[in-house]
């Protein structure tokens, strides 16, 4: 009796295959799946679709209407806007790269080092994230008013900095204690000093990864608002609080969506390069998946 | 460059006096003292902890030590860092560069130090044609199989005359029937090359197979050194005894060296040719292990004379065949089981349960330091 009701849950199953290809259980499961999916890249792509769509509309109230489609906003876009555009790009570039000459050889010292430090110092940077940058933002204010640092490029350089380096140091120490350390002896025993090593060895090694961490900072400094939000004044004003203040005291003006337009597509053509140098397994899996 | 320039030397003699590392209150090496000669293949052999792989760090410079003294010829090198050492370093897991070509790893030593871009290339090349990989010289790392791999691994490490060559287990990444080959390679091209090589492995086939001298290390210390075959006939510990190859156990007490070693085994008295015991078993009366390899014994019908001499009544337990050989399990009254490897048609008419008579054709003695199980067989 058992066989045969075996028999026929089997002969069961076929059928069912047969007029749906799989099973209607596991139909349902991958139906959930995609709706799932769907719903979650709708929510993250929607709002960059919508600045984006508004951008060559000049209105936040989007219509699908081709009529009113043009770089109208673009044009409207004033020389103000432009200089802070280029000032944002310049020092976010610049502090992206200093934090990394910075904190890649540091790491490497605290990583490969083993100094006792290591387990104060990870923990340390840690804080600028704990702490609401809009604090962190008061904070340096206090130290640059004195030295005249607030409302200057560099002081905004600096500040960025601050944020930038523990997010470096991060990368890079998750990075090196990803490598192994037999690449180093290697080229140790073969007769290359300390920095030799680290020149011709670790960094071309963990470039990828150390390019993917440029990306993240580059972006984050790009968009950063609450840190700079006191330090930034009008000589030296990031594009995110020059749009905070003219919408705040203007309303969304036209020129306003088409400049955050424009800090999506900056965002997307440093993430299209970095994914054009390094290929897409890098930015999808591992940073270390180089194998020796 | 981080290395004069130097003319390319000869291989050295290496001389560890004393050598002792500690990690915290665990001492790894205990007082090591070693010397290997210039040209000369010598292993260090001993399960996981041993403290092989540690001397060889020591040796490298990748791991300070913590007392005594490294020399190689007679430039003291233990105070001196890594890159000045002139030393070749094989890897476990080889530590290509994979950002580089075949021909730019094996040429960096000499890069480094600051070697013509022609003298390099000609090294490169005469390096890569001794571990035959000439043809790959522009491919990635990446790009190769774990053999290849570990050959240019080899090349990297001889191509800027070192003075010694270490390797640290850099077959145990290697697929059996490749490990196989590679042993050999790599034995031919240490003797072409004539370098002072230190090898690090925990596989007894591996040691017996290349070396010149073994190194068999156990907790820090040098348990026996010798060449291959005298490790394997000769152990001079019980640990040796146990680690390198099969060997049958049997606890017995020491009677007298003459006119041969004699030893009695539960009531039974054995007799061996001279030279068959280690030279701590001085001592009628001493307990000690008796060894007898699988290959030494002879299985036989009980017969109705009287018992010959070395032989024990036995009772089988289990054969597996093996191809050429087959292996017969046996339990001896009062000692335990015994293991014999016979060509199968000596054996062929057995069967588990069957009575049969042991052939001791050979033993040797070393102390018994634990009441440990008689027979280690694997």
């Amino acid at each position: 009796m058992a066989n045969t009701s075996l028999s026929l849950d089997r002969q069961r199953s076929t059928v069912a295959r047969s007029r749906f290809g799989i099973v209607p259980g596991r139909l349902v499961g991958r139906l959930v799946w995609a709706i799932y999916l769907a719903v979650l890249l709708a929510w993250l792509v929607f709002p960059i679709v919508l600045v984006i769509a508004a951008s060559f509309q000049g209105n936040l109230e989007v219509s699908w209407s081709l009529d009113h489609w043009g770089l109208d906003a673009y044009r409207a876009i004033p020389r103000d806007y432009w200089r802070s555009f280029r000032f944002t790009v310049t020092v976010a570039a610049l502090s992206t790269v200093c934090s990394l000459i910075i904190s890649v050889p540091a790491a490497w010292g605290l990583v490969r080092g083993r100094l006792f430090e290591r387990g104060l110092v990870s923990n340390l940077v840690l804080l600028p994230d704990i702490v609401p940058h809009l604090i962190l933002g008061i904070a340096l204010l206090t130290v640059f008013i004195p030295l005249h640092l607030s409302n200057s490029f560099l002081g905004v350089l600096l500040g960025l900095m601050a944020m930038n380096l523990a997010m470096g140091l991060r990368f890079s120490e998750a990075l090196l204690a990803g490598m192994p350390e037999e690449y180093e002896q290697a080229a140790r025993s073969l007769g290359a000093g300390r920095l030799t090593t680290f020149r011709l060895i670790v960094v071309p090694m963990i470039a990828p990864g150390v390019a993917i961490a440029a990306l993240f900072l580059f972006m984050q400094n790009l968009i950063a608002f609450e840190l700079l939000f006191f330090i930034a004044g009008p000589s030296a004003r990031p594009i995110a609080i020059l749009l905070f203040t003219d919408i705040v005291d203007r309303g969304v003006v036209p020129q306003a969506v088409a400049m955050s337009a424009l800090l999506v597509y900056v965002g997307i053509a440093f993430y299209a390069a970095v994914a054009m140098l390094l290929g897409p397994k890098y930015l999808v899996g591992t940073v270390m998946s180089r194998k020796g | 460059m981080d290395v004069a320039a130097r003319a390319p030397t000869s291989s050295q003699s290496v001389h560890l006096d004393h050598v002792l590392k500690k990690f915290g209150m665990f001492v790894a090496v205990r007082d090591l003292s070693l010397d290997v000669e210039a040209g000369e293949f010598v292993t260090l052999l001993g399960p996981s902890g041993c403290g092989k792989t540690t001397t060889l760090r020591m040796i490298a410079g990748l791991m300070p030590q913590d007392g005594g003294e490294i020399r190689f010829g007679t430039r003291r090198v233990d105070l001196l860092p890594a890159n000045e050492r002139n030393v070749g370093l094989v890897f476990q897991n080889y530590a290509l560069f994979p950002h580089m070509t075949v021909a730019e790893n094996v040429g960096f030593g000499l890069r480094m130090r600051g070697w013509s871009r022609a003298r390099q290339q000609a090294q490169v090349a005469q390096y890569l044609a001794l571990v035959r990989l000439d043809e790959l010289a522009d491919r990635k790392p990446g790009q190769l199989s774990g053999g290849q791999q570990q050959r240019v691994a080899v090349a990297r490490a001889l191509a800027f005359d070192p003075d010694l060559v270490l390797l640290d287990e850099p077959l145990s990444n290697l697929d059996a029937k490749l490990r196989e080959q590679v042993r050999l390679d790599l034995r031919a091209i240490q003797r072409q090359a004539g370098q002072t090589t230190i090898f690090v492995t925990h596989d007894q086939v591996e040691a017996l197979v290349m070396s010149d001298r073994v190194v068999l290390m156990n907790q820090g210390d040098i348990e026996q050194i010798g060449p291959p075959q005298e490790l394997y006939t000769r152990p001079a510990t019980e640990f040796a005894a146990r680690f390198i190859g099969a060997n049958n156990l049997l606890p017995g007490r020491f009677l007298g060296a003459s006119p041969a070693p004699t030893a009695l085994v539960e009531g039974t008295e054995l007799s061996f040719a001279a030279e068959t015991r280690a030279a701590s078993v001085d001592g009628a009366g001493q307990a000690v292990w008796i060894c007898v390899r699988p290959e030494q014994i002879k299985v036989a019908r009980p017969s109705r004379d009287p018992r010959q001499p070395n032989e024990l009544p036995a009772r089988v337990t289990d054969l597996i065949f093996q191809g050429t050989t087959l292996l017969l399990d046996a339990k001896v009254e009062g000692i335990g089981a015994i293991r014999a490897e016979c060509p199968p048609a000596e054996v062929d008419h057995l069967n588990a349960g069957d009575e049969v008579v042991l052939r001791l054709g050979g033993g040797h003695l070393v102390p018994r330091e634990s009441g440990a199980p008689s027979n280690t067989v694997e």
